[in-house]
């Protein structure tokens, strides 16, 4: 079967075979065990056991003490994740708004502060740019994924 | 005596409280805001009682209403707890005034040692070092600004400045020269008035390389104070401990009388009763000064508990109750590490991250103890502190220990949110932190640039297979299948011959 991942900003495609019971991709082979975790045989004889869990269309995946987070993406879907828009990490509330309209701005420039969990959270530019965008003032309440900020690279 | 014991608390502490309170016999209170019904502190109580209101304000800070609930469901005792209450003089006043115990020390010692100025200068007069540093009275944003740009200059840079009634890193700003200091100096000040309602910050020199050593005492009212060893908690991000241990790697037995000896003159000097903490920097020559006194039970308490085998839960209700503490001459034992896990993305700055708990499998084997206040299922929310659960290891020894926390965090399996255990799993790893050389900028040292987990192709590519056959067997549908087994020919209540009531 054949899948489209995205992890670390990368598009993956990733081919897995079945055969009875067992998985296999090249020289991986892996089983499903009856509690729902995933052991894996590599290519060196090692036996580990992942666990996996699926949150949206994320798969969490824990292997030998690593955490990757893996989006299953459909075939042939554009990565649109480039838009350098500037999305609130949390819910909380605008403290200070540095920029406006017009502005030109470097990467690491500071564009607000907002407050979230009892903390101040700097929100700068990811990249060199000019501001397109001021969605808040201070004072305001921002949701989660709430895009605070547009620039135009 | 004491029978029944409100927990005005929340979380992975109020767990440890209640817990305490069913071992000792005793009856508990758990007290929940509407955002907390079914968490697992509310399960542990003899009774649990929902607190009316929204925000924090009208929930785990509303005196009255926790006094109002204490009094209807008898509660004899109150025990705050860290955070919240747990080192506001007017609330341990009320409690007393209700003809309630309170689980901590006299309002008078709460007062004296919270707000940190008031701290230093008693400090000072009892004979013990303080850090060099400058009270600053003014409450003004203007004259304040101006009061400290005047200390900068005697106080020397890189300082820090605090806030008085601070805790927690809020409130707090490292100044490493004039240029930041006026926009450093308002965002503390905003800060301190959005967390404690008082906005007075003060300013003390920031002694680079040291240590965060602190010590734990214990004073019942029977007129014995004693402390039980140290805790270096020197290992920090936003000045908030990460990465705990018993005994610290560099003390000597010299020393360790030394400090616990000023720990126990802090402590006398405010008449304290039960379980407190004195925390000192310890330079790199030796020298140790004050930095403030918790005056409540602590996060990291568990590692002094590993090494002493002393339950200061256990201690701090006896204590509390008017009975002498039960324990002996101090004996350290072997090493114990506690990390603290927070729902929070190491790689981004360390911001907290909300999500669901799809997994939380936490390990198991000899010389582990986990203090949590979540499981599986549970949904972690931007409503609290984003500190879910603590691991705590023992072991013979320092490696061995080091060893063990490797493991266990290897083992540790959280899955759907973003949490700091890789982060935790890699730190153990770092140079200084197994030679023992940490000091409060290890983190900012070891990766100036952030960190970023260090993945092996070989791991992503496994993991990629584990997402590909997940998804491919359906393993995200399994649980909802299990759920529609229950139909069949028979029904499977056509056994029952009993009804009740």
């Amino acid at each position: 079967m054949q899948h489209e991942f995205k992890v670390d900003g990368e598009m993956v495609e990733v081919t897995v075979a079945k055969d009875g019971q067992e998985w296999i991709l090249g020289n991986h082979v892996a089983i499903i065990s009856d509690d729902g975790r995933i052991m894996v045989k590599q290519p060196d004889g090692r036996t580990s056991f992942a666990h996996s869990a699926k949150v949206g269309d994320t798969w969490w995946v824990h292997f030998e003490g690593h955490i990757f987070c893996i989006e299953k993406t459909e075939a042939g879907s554009i990565d649109n994740d480039s838009d350098a828009g500037m999305t609130a990490p949390m819910p909380g509330k605008i403290l200070e708004v540095k920029v406006a309209n017009g502005d030109s701005v470097e990467a690491g420039q500071l564009l607000l502060i907002m407050e979230a969990m009892k903390m101040e959270h700097r929100i700068v530019a990811p990249v060199d740019g000019v501001i397109s965008t001021v969605n808040f003032s201070p004072g305001d309440q921002v949701q989660q994924g709430d895009v605070l900020v547009e620039m135009a690279e | 005596m004491i029978k029944t014991v409100l927990v005005a608390n929340r979380g992975e502490i109020a767990c440890r409280i209640l817990r305490a309170c069913s071992e000792a016999g005793l009856e508990s209170i758990a007290i929940f805001a509407d955002n907390d019904a079914g968490s697992m502190f509310t399960e542990l109580a003899t009774i649990a009682v929902p607190l009316a209101g929204d925000s924090i304000a009208e929930t785990y800070l509303n005196q009255a209403q926790i006094l109002s609930i204490a009094a209807e469901y008898g509660a004899d005792a109150i025990h705050p707890g860290f955070g919240f209450l747990s080192e506001r003089a007017d609330f341990a006043q009320a409690v007393i005034d209700a003809g309630i115990s309170w689980i901590g020390p006299s309002p008078k010692a709460i007062e004296m040692m919270g707000d940190k100025m008031t701290a230093r200068m008693t400090m000072k007069a009892a004979g013990v070092p303080v850090i060099p540093g400058e009270e600053i009275e003014s409450e003004d944003e203007a004259a304040m600004i101006s009061d400290i740009i005047d200390a900068s200059e005697r106080v020397g840079y890189p300082l820090l400045l605090k806030a008085s009634s601070g805790g927690g890193g809020k409130g707090m700003r490292k100044v490493e020269d004039p240029t930041n200091l006026e926009e450093a100096i308002k965002g503390a000040r905003r800060e301190a008035i959005a967390a404690f309602g008082d906005g007075r910050v003060y300013v003390e020199r920031l002694l680079t390389g040291s240590k965060h050593v602190e010590i734990q005492v214990l004073a019942d009212k029977h007129g014995k104070t004693i402390h039980l060893g140290e805790r270096e908690c020197s290992v920090q991000r936003r000045h908030q401990k990460v990465f705990e241990e018993s005994p610290c790697p560099v003390m000597t037995e010299g020393l360790r009388s030394r400090m616990g000896e000023a720990a126990v003159m802090a402590a006398q000097a405010v008449d304290y009763v039960g379980a407190g903490t004195v925390e000192f920097l310890l330079a790199s020559n030796g020298e140790f000064f004050f930095l403030e006194m918790n005056t409540r039970i602590q996060v990291e308490h568990p590692v002094t508990e590993m090494v002493t085998g002393v339950d200061l839960v256990r201690e701090q209700l006896r204590i509390a109750a008017g009975e002498p503490m039960s324990c002996g001459e101090l004996m350290i034992r072997g090493h114990a590490i506690e990390v603290r896990l927070y729902a929070e993305d190491a790689s981004n700055n360390f911001l907290p991250a909300i999500g669901p708990l799809a997994m939380f499998r936490a390990p198991t084997g000899p010389g582990i103890r986990l203090d949590t206040g979540v499981r599986e299922g549970d949904l972690v929310t931007p409503n609290y502190d984003p500190m879910l659960a603590k691991l705590i290891v023992w072991a013979p020894s320092r490696p061995e220990a080091l060893q063990r926390m490797r493991r266990a965090l290897d083992e540790f399996v959280v899955l759907g949110t973003t949490t700091n255990i890789r982060f935790l799993r890699e730190l153990c790893d770092n140079r200084d932190v197994i030679s023992g050389r940490t000091d409060t900028m290890l983190i900012d040292r070891v990766w100036p640039d952030g960190w970023q987990p260090n993945h092996s192709q070989s791991s992503l590519d496994a993991a990629l297979m584990v997402a590909a056959v997940s998804e491919s067997a359906g393993l995200h549908r399994v649980q909802t299948q299990d759920v529609s087994v229950s139909e069949g020919p028979v029904s499977p209540f056509s056994t029952l011959n009993r009804r009740y009531p």
